[in-house]
């Protein structure tokens, strides 16, 4: 369809200095770690905020992003927030996007905020903001930005066999025009309406009026018996095909950091050896939804020159939202 | 922005139930003093109940919507590509971990899209959810159909955005069809004034201390020295912006508008929109707001389905909707028929 190319000129990450080991977190969630928790999860520590508010690392990172890119905010057509813990104030009511808007001077832009997915939300706002730029003429470039904080005694997701250790975090990513690297080729999404509560936060909105309920829920029974690799497979295939690429030709994964089992069902989905994979990220920041494209994003630039590469970031979305896109570096 | 993409379908579902406004104001305690220029928000706000949920959920009301939108559309919702839910108050979980689009997903069976939420926009966020569905589906051939929905239900004891307006529990829904020829979108248009982000706000759980039980942590909740002070000297203006952008988008002029969809609001609010733009009243869908007062971003769906339904909207004409939201954001997006 459109041909336009949209690429990724910059990114950045903002996390916190401060820092919890995962033995500690367990402890401190009363959590009892037993047999090969650990090994299965393969996350060492996570950054944990240090009263500092999501909207405060979101700012920073979209500083550091427009700083790297070398545009001014006020060039700015969109800011796209695909944050996925609860922000300031009750979203959809409220969205950080806004305040950024504000904070960065971006004056000529507009806010957009998308929910649910988990990880996948950050492709859900990268293809968006794609369209956005390959629609509009008038468009040049637009920030994609997220910041997760993490309710407090709800990191340890799904305490009784843990799933994951969520971090906070934030990461920011700028979206311009006629990018000649990171350009993003393709992204194919699709979503599991069944599992659409397999995670999620039951209380303090309008179905619960119980702070006990105000924490990250995962149904794990429906979360391993999900066909989500499955799902994550068949959206990687059909963004690579449209993309005219094949398995064989991706130099490097991009793969959120949820835990080592996880990471690892989906290297051995496409035979990707491990030098294909970042891993370094799990074990030292734990699961920061979107943000772990990010930080992943960013090693691999830093592990070596890939001017031409085609790289695919994919996500299960938890069970719900399966997302891939394919980006030529 | 060349959509080629037409509205199929829009429906919407109101709750049976229905509260008098002096009831709400009764149960609410909304004082009784005189506004500025000399507006009685009681006896002039032009609304005479609302619709009230009940045991429906969120979710119920957009659901229902949902179904009347595919039978009137006329399609398998197996045809749906895209969900997009634009619901603009929190729902059943906690956003943005969650949104109400992957249960209308399950519900409907529309088992090849891929269903989001866009959650930014407060009244607007049918024009910020116009702007991205069509500018997917403009962009890439995996998307011909769409389905945009909203599922409005406030908490039983906030039913009034004093000064503003009093707010209708309801759902709705519309379809979204590329290389479809009728009621096609030329254009949208989307304006957020970031600095006005917490003008209107509902705290959450995590804002409230341990020891306070005041159901009001899910209330909305507004700074109306701030309303004043920096909303209301720029609403018109911003309203013009987005309204000449759209305009300018494909070289048609407001002269050439044969009706517009505005929220209902109040009646100083409609007429304030009336008199700026020199508009004459037959020309704006004004009855919404003695039927059912404000439905948040749903104004533009139920105005623009009564609007058709009843007559107001022919064959030919350019319709604009246009509408503020949440005081940081405005939208215009122009419709040919």
């Amino acid at each position: 369809m459109n041909t336009t190319e949209v690429g990724i000129i910059a990114a950045a990450c903002h996390l916190p200095s401060n820092r919890r080991t995962v033995d500690d977190l367990f402890r401190e969630e009363g959590v009892k770690a037993g047999g090969d928790t650990l090994t299965r999860l393969g996350i060492d520590r996570v950054p944990l905020r240090n009263g500092e508010s999501g909207s405060f690392m979101a700012l920073a990172a979209s500083q550091e992003a427009l700083q790297r890119a070398g545009i001014d905010a006020a060039q700015l057509d969109f800011i796209i927030d695909y944050t996925i813990l609860p922000q300031d104030y009750l979203v959809p009511a409220w969205n950080m996007s806004n305040r950024l808007q504000h904070e960065l001077g971006a004056k000529k832009a507009f806010t957009v905020g998308f929910s649910g997915g988990g990880a996948s939300n950050f492709l859900v706002s990268l293809s968006s903001g794609v369209a956005m730029l390959q629609a509009n003429d008038n468009f040049k470039a637009g920030l994609l930005v997220g910041s997760e904080v993490t309710i407090p005694g709800s990191r340890v997701v799904n305490p009784s066999d843990p799933v994951t250790v969520l971090g906070d975090g934030a990461s920011a990513v700028i979206l311009q025009k006629g990018a000649t690297t990171g350009v993003v080729l393709s992204t194919e999404l699709r979503s599991d309406g069944a599992n659409h509560d397999v995670y999620y936060i039951p209380g303090g909105a309008l179905a619960h009026d119980q702070p006990e309920m105000y924490r990250m829920q995962l149904d794990k029974t429906r979360y391993d018996s999900s066909a989500k690799f499955e799902a994550v497979r068949d959206v990687a295939t059909q963004a690579m095909q449209r993309a005219g690429v094949t398995a064989d030709s991706i130099s490097f994964a991009l793969y959120p950091n949820i835990s080592c089992d996880d990471q690892a069902r989906f290297q051995e989905m496409f035979n990707f050896k491990p030098e294909q994979m970042c891993v370094t990220n799990r074990a030292e920041n734990g699961h920061l939804h979107g943000t772990d494209f990010v930080l992943n994003y960013l090693s691999m630039l830093e592990s070596g020159n890939r001017s031409g590469q085609h790289v695919v970031a994919a996500s299960h979305g938890m069970g719900y939202l399966a997302g891939a896109s394919v980006i030529r570096c | 922005m060349d959509t080629n993409i037409g509205i199929v379908a829009a429906s919407y579902y109101l709750p049976p139930g229905r509260k008098p406004v002096a009831d709400i104001f009764r149960d609410e305690e909304i004082p009784a003093e005189r506004l500025a220029a000399n507006v009685d928000f009681q006896k002039d706000i032009g609304i005479e109940a609302v619709h009230v949920a009940g045991k429906e959920t969120a979710a119920d009301l957009a659901l229902k919507a949902c179904r009347s939108a595919i039978d009137k559309a006329g399609i398998d919702p197996k045809e749906i590509d895209l969900i997009v839910d634009f619901t603009s108050i929190p729902e059943e979980y906690i956003a943005p971990t969650w949104s109400a689009a992957g249960l209308i997903q399950k519900e409907i069976g529309a088992t090849r899209a891929f269903a989001t939420a866009e959650n930014t926009g407060g009244c607007a966020s049918y024009h910020t959810t116009l702007k991205v569905v069509c500018s997917l589906m403009a962009s890439s051939d995996r998307y011909q159909t769409a389905l945009l929905f909203a599922g409005d239900k406030v908490p039983e004891y906030n039913h009034t955005y004093y000064p503003i307006t009093v707010i209708c529990d309801g759902g709705s829904a519309v379809i979204l069809k590329k290389n479809y020829p009728k009621r096609r979108i030329l254009s949208v248009e989307v304006a957020t004034a970031g600095k006005l982000h917490d003008v209107w706000y509902i705290p959450g759980f995590h804002n409230r201390s341990p020891q306070n039980h005041d159901p009001r942590w899910l209330y909305m909740t507004a700074d109306i020295p701030k309303f004043n002070k920096e909303v209301i000297p720029i609403n018109l203006f911003m309203f013009r912006k987005v309204m000449k952008d759209s305009l300018a988008r494909i070289g048609r002029k407001q002269n050439e508008v044969s009706y517009f969809i505005y929220p209902t609001f109040s009646t100083w609010d409609q007429k304030a929109f009336l008199d700026a733009f020199m508009i004459p009243r037959e020309k704006v869908f004004t009855e919404g707001l003695q039927r059912h007062g404000h439905l948040q971003e749903t104004d533009m769906v139920l105005d623009y389905v009564d609007a058709m339904d009843e007559g107001k909207i022919k064959d030919g004409d350019l319709v604009m909707l246009t509408t503020n939201g949440a005081g940081f954001s405005w939208g215009a997006a122009l419709v040919q028929h």
